[in-house]
């Protein structure tokens, strides 16, 4: 197996989730990868308090926004005024982005340009923590998949993605369809499934987390973020309960070939 | 689909490399002399016989 050697792992966040703990990722990257220098470098956007920069930044957002899943979106498309300012809304931190799908791939991009120049290597992970929920085209299907992460240059994790794109159980969608036909609170359905998926603000958050940015480490390491082993962290889940076991249940953290991966890397 | 590096046998642009092996509808980057970028932002950009570029694939998760 060829194996990138690493400069430094970068992580970056816009205040991605309150229970989103950066400081303990670090750390935990730092004893998974002694001889790697990991920096935590906060909001990507904090360069650049010009006025300007922001709304520009804004704009390209607003316009990788998808407007149908089921449709692909076309390039170019000029977004409204009002979604622009939200975007700036959501930049300077005055909001939090909910309901809107972005396309994975634009939106790597925008955040690719924020990466400075001389980091544009492998050398360089860089991990973008956002809440911003994206997709990506599956074209056997014809339509947008909501995605946890983005392996790239940057690897993007979306909190909001760990909530939103692993399927949780069959029977809460089901339930979930008669609480709205009956008008019935939501979060009384959330209690009765509480624990069985990642929400919104989980305390579980930051723990489930580590597991992605080791995914994320192991795509620039050696090209392929995943694991076939469902008790590995870098198993990638397609289920809530598939997640919460790689996780957070799971009797080890990596599989034997990823933990003597790890282990020789430190060594040597 | 793993990043893979391909020697360039014969001066060409960006984009006859990436026609030639039917990238163009897949999402990757290109590094070139330690440096990446995104292929259809340098269709122009010519390489060289000998030009190592590594075609790294952009990977989804979940």
């Amino acid at each position: 197996m060829k194996v990138q050697r690493l400069n430094k792992i970068l992580l970056y966040d816009d205040g991605a989730a309150r229970t989103l703990n950066i400081e303990e990722i670090a750390e935990y990257l730092r004893k998974k990868l002694a001889k790697v220098g990991i920096e935590a470098r906060g909001n990507p956007f904090a360069p650049y308090p010009v006025q300007d920069k922001i709304s520009d930044y804004a704009k390209r957002i607003a316009s990788v926004k998808i407007q149908d899943a089921a449709k692909r979106m076309s390039f170019g498309q000029e977004p409204f005024y009002a979604e622009i300012e939200y975007e700036k809304r959501r930049i300077l931190g005055k909001t939090r982005t909910s309901g809107v799908l972005y396309n994975g791939l634009e939106l790597q991009r925008i955040f690719f340009e924020m990466i400075p120049r001389g980091e544009r290597s492998l050398e360089f992970v860089h991990i973008f923590f956002n809440n911003r929920l994206f997709a990506t085209w599956d074209e056997n299907d014809r339509r947008y998949h909501a995605r946890v992460s983005l392996c790239g240059i940057p690897s993007i994790i979306s909190t909001t993605g760990i909530v939103e794109a692993p399927a949780k159980p069959r029977e809460y969608y089901l339930l979930k369809q008669q609480y709205e036909m009956l008008g019935k609170d939501l979060l009384e359905l959330k209690d009765r499934f509480k624990g069985v998926f990642i929400d919104y603000e989980d305390e579980r958050l930051t723990e489930v987390v580590k597991g992605y940015a080791m995914q994320a480490v192991f795509y620039s390491l050696v090209g392929d973020p995943f694991c076939q082993d469902k008790g590995c962290r870098l198993y990638n889940a397609h289920w809530q309960d598939e997640l919460i076991f790689a996780q957070l249940e799971s009797e080890y953290e990596f599989c034997q070939r990823h933990a003597s991966f790890l282990e020789e890397m430190n060594e040597n | 689909m793993r990043i893979e590096k391909i020697k360039v046998k014969e001066d060409k642009t960006i984009k006859e490399f990436i026609d030639e092996l039917s990238l163009s509808a897949v999402p990757i980057l290109l590094e070139l002399d330690g440096e990446i970028f995104y292929p259809d932002d340098n269709y122009d950009r010519k390489i060289q016989a000998g030009d190592r570029l590594a075609v790294i694939p952009i990977i989804a998760g979940g």
